[in-house]
């Protein structure tokens, strides 16, 4: 049982590093709009066609 | 059967006809601009935004020359100073966007600019509709950034965010943090106490046991000392100010119980309650964060609108020549020109030229006023049909909109306000608690001395007002969220207290009891050989092409279109065209010389009268029902109006309005409201106009129409999104509803809190039972809250 001794403590450590990560989140605004993110998987990142067209705009 | 708009959604106008090509189909739209929107989000691959889109787009407005002129003048290093800041060889600007609805539209938005040359980071918030934008300004400028947005069918202005919405947001974030800390911890902390219960039932090895209170204190240290921290501040505050508040209790609890914890944890004695603080600590920060985001909403909204002043001024130099310079570099003496619709920047006397100026939201008469040289005119009104150019005589501060924001200061400080329910249980919820537990200290001290402190730790713990402090804010948040579905935003938390309490209603007259703007009260056909219905459809098709404001009363009706040819607007006279063989116009009366009449328009047919058009500012038809259920509920009603006329006479006679008082200046009306105070009324102004923004923080409670002037929006303390003054009824039930859930909640809770006392002074009370006690009276009082959202 006295393996708890060393388990415990690493427990906390990751709780730590869990609570850095959401400082992190909440400086970096990603709290400031939850409807957006929740979304974001949604849309393809077609940047090859996106910037595709815009050659096209160009050479017309 | 109509077809809707595939980007807009809005019926298609029959004989309208373009499409679109999506997905190999063709597509309709509604108008050119949907159509040029459109065809530009399809043609950058960007089709994303048809297929997820929760929201239909707005209706696209094209761009006219004039708007892209203001838009060139945003590139301006002198106007940018005010709202663009320098991130290194980057430059920064929050645009807020008009018609963002979803997250479809943030991610659109992040993409096209993006594609922009130059452009360095987009960050879309599609709660608060603003866009944060990093770019090169070498590589690219603000006006081709705005462009862009409106190519894809969003209009934005440049946002000056002020410091008390600034504010707003750290306190946001700051309650976050702590809110995560308490919620991360406690989940430890309750995991440790879980496995210390069932030892006491079990049998715990005591090297075990004293581990487990050292883990408990080192995660329970960072909830007390870090996320419980601002109880404790506020407390002293209040102590400071010789008052005693709700966060007295709360912090004596938390931190007594937490010193206690500590000392028997390093002496190894006593009980430990660490689990028991740290939950309550999370459920209040809840409860408080969830009560603050609501009104942070609301407030986020009104803080969008633009500011009243233009940026940008046409400066006329001594040369002759125009530049266009910054409103706020503007000197006396200086001369400057304003064209047709738009807002005058400074305060002045018009040189040349003459025009009349809407003036409505300084004195709240809806009448344009008519000015001609030698007249002052006031910044922040709005030029309606000449060009003219004034010379300045007053800048800053003496301004006539500077003076009315000045008094709206002035106001705030000397505000009533009504003594919170809150405070008044928290007096001496706080002398009974702090009594009662001194004798049971005392007491125990005579029976059983080594049991006297934790005996009275755990009456402490026990009454830890917990499902108190929440029977409040629960209650608020829940009210508020209800609320804010209805249209109804709430920026203070006064509000819900106030609204059962008061009992005089004030209205101003213009936009607020009516609709402000015109709409036809009656039309009186001259020649015997025109139908009404004849003159009607040509008058409306006449009016299309108007700028005037009286011309949107007549655009409004719906009437089967004549084809006009040769249209001609003729400054300060009206609109002239052909129709057929006729030469047809619609104007002011006197505008051929050969008719006079008291109507707002006459249309003529070849130079001579055919018909007059009477119009009248509308009375809102929620009005009489609003002001019948506010007297049935013994608040009388009042009118306040700045209109000099006989009008507020007729309407509070008509809407049986308990007295009137019409010609005020902000100034009357503030001081009629500050003397009804002084009788111990308890008043609520509604009202719109930038006149009645210094009288909202004179009352108790000021409302505000979404329709009404930005100041007034800013001050007030409601916003009726969909200005139905039947929402006033809406808030009243609602706040009463509201008052009732608070009086059970404390009800319970304090019986809650009653019952458990003696048997904590008896020291029957062991932590488990505590916790117990102290989740299941919170839950009550929450679901009782929850009860609220049902309205």
């Amino acid at each position: 049982m006295s393996i708890i001794y060393i388990l415990i403590p690493i427990a906390i450590l990751f709780v730590i590093i869990a609570i850095g990560v959401f400082f992190w989140a909440v400086k970096s605004e990603q709290f400031s709009d939850l409807n957006k993110q929740g979304h974001s998987i949604l849309f393809e990142d077609d940047k090859e066609q996106h910037n595709k067209s815009n050659d096209r705009d160009k050479s017309v | 059967m109509t077809t809707s708009c595939f980007h807009c959604l809005e019926p298609v106008p029959p004989g309208f006809s373009a499409h679109v090509q999506f997905e190999s189909q063709p597509q309709p739209v509604c108008c050119t601009g949907c159509q040029a929107v459109a065809e530009t989000i399809l043609a950058q691959g960007m089709s994303d935004y048809y297929k997820f889109r929760t929201d239909s787009a707005g209706k696209v407005e094209e761009l006219v020359p004039e708007q892209l002129k203001e838009l060139l003048s945003y590139d301006n290093a002198d106007i940018q100073q005010d709202f663009v800041s320098q991130q290194g060889e980057l430059q920064e600007v929050l645009l807020s966007v008009e018609g963002i609805s979803c997250a479809a539209c943030a991610w659109l938005i992040e993409k096209q600019l993006l594609g922009l040359k130059g452009v360095a980071r987009v960050d879309v918030n599609t709660s608060t509709h603003r866009a944060m934008i990093l770019w090169h300004p070498q590589q690219c400028k603000l006006s081709d950034i705005i462009k862009s947005l409106h190519q894809i069918g969003y209009k934005a202005y440049p946002f000056q965010a002020d410091d008390e919405a600034a504010q707003k947001q750290t306190v946001a974030k700051a309650y976050l943090r702590r809110l995560g800390v308490a919620g991360l911890m406690t989940m430890q902390v309750m995991m440790f106490a879980f496995a210390m219960y069932f030892g006491m039932f079990s049998g715990m090895e005591d090297n075990f046991e004293q581990y487990f209170r050292w883990i408990s204190l080192f995660l329970a240290s960072p909830v007390i000392l870090y996320s419980a921290m601002p109880f404790l501040t506020n407390a002293i505050k209040g102590l400071r100010a010789k008052q005693l508040n709700m966060d007295l209790p709360v912090s004596l609890a938390i931190f007594g119980a937490y010193a206690a914890s500590c000392y028997a944890t390093v002496m190894s004695v006593g009980e430990v309650y660490f689990e028991s603080i740290c939950m309550f600590t999370f459920l209040l920060l809840l409860g408080k964060y969830l009560e603050f985001r609501a009104r942070l909403k609301a407030s986020e909204f009104t803080a969008n609108l633009q500011k009243l002043l233009p940026l940008t001024a046409r400066q006329l130099l001594p040369d002759g020549e125009q530049k266009i310079v910054a409103a706020k570099s503007l000197q006396l003496s200086d001369q400057i020109m304003i064209k047709p619709g738009e807002t005058i920047p400074a305060d002045g006397v018009l040189i040349s030229g003459s025009t009349t100026v809407d003036e409505s939201m300084m004195t709240g008469e809806h009448l344009p006023v008519k000015k001609y040289q030698t007249h002052q005119v006031y910044a922040g009104t709005i030029n309606h049909d000449g060009v003219i150019t004034i010379e300045i005589n007053k800048v800053g501060q003496n301004t006539l909109l500077n003076q009315i924001i000045k008094l709206q200061h002035n106001a705030l400080t000397k505000r009533p306000k009504i003594v919170e329910v809150t405070d008044k249980v928290a007096q001496w919820f706080v002398a009974c608690l702090l009594i009662f537990a001194s004798i049971t200290a005392v007491a125990w001290y005579q029976i059983d001395p080594p049991h006297a402190f934790w005996v009275t730790i755990s009456v402490l713990v026990a009454t830890c007002p917990c499902a108190l402090s929440l029977a409040i804010p629960t209650a608020l948040t829940c009210a508020v969220a209800t609320l804010t579905r209805k249209g109804i935003l709430i920026k203070e938390s006064h509000v819900l207290e106030t609204v059962p309490k008061l009992t005089r209603m004030a209205f101003d007259k213009t936009g607020t009891l009516t609709e402000g703007r015109f709409s036809i009260e009656s039309v009186s056909v001259l020649n015997k050989n025109w139908q009404e219905s004849d003159v009607m459809a040509l008058a409306v098709a006449l009016e299309r092409y108007s700028e005037h404001p009286i011309a949107k009363a007549f655009t409004e009706l719906v009437v089967s279109p004549r084809q006009l040819s040769d249209v001609e607007v003729i400054t300060g006279s009206g609109v002239k065209a052909r129709f057929g063989e006729h030469s047809v116009a619609i104007g002011k009366s006197a505008w051929f010389g050969n008719h006079s009449s008291f109507a707002q328009a006459t249309l003529f047919v070849d130079g001579k009268p055919i018909a007059d058009f009477y119009l009248a500012d509308k009375v809102r038809n929620s009005a009489p029902e609003i002001i019948n259920y506010a007297q049935g509920q013994g608040l009388s009603c009042h009118l306040l109006s700045g209109d000099s006329s006989n009008a507020v006479k007729d309407l509070a006679l008509e809407l049986g309005l308990d007295t009137y008082k019409n010609a005020c200046s902000p100034q009357d009306k503030q001081k009629q409201v500050e003397s009804w105070s002084a009788q111990q009324h308890v008043v609520g102004m509604v009202g719109d106009g930038v006149n009645d923004s210094p009288v909202f923080n004179s009352a108790h409670l000021s409302i505000a129409m979404e329709t009404g002037a930005d100041i007034s929006k800013n001050t007030a303390d409601v916003v009726l999104l969909n200005s139905d003054l039947k929402s006033l009824q809406t808030l009243h039930q609602v706040a009463k509803k509201t008052k009732t859930v608070i009086k059970q909640n404390l009800t319970l809770s304090l019986c809650y809190n009653g019952s458990i006392l003696p048997l904590a002074a008896m020291g029957l009370v062991p932590p488990w039972v505590a916790v117990i006690g102290m989740s299941a009276s919170s839950i009550l009082v929450i679901t009782n809250s929850l009860r609220l959202l049902k309205l």
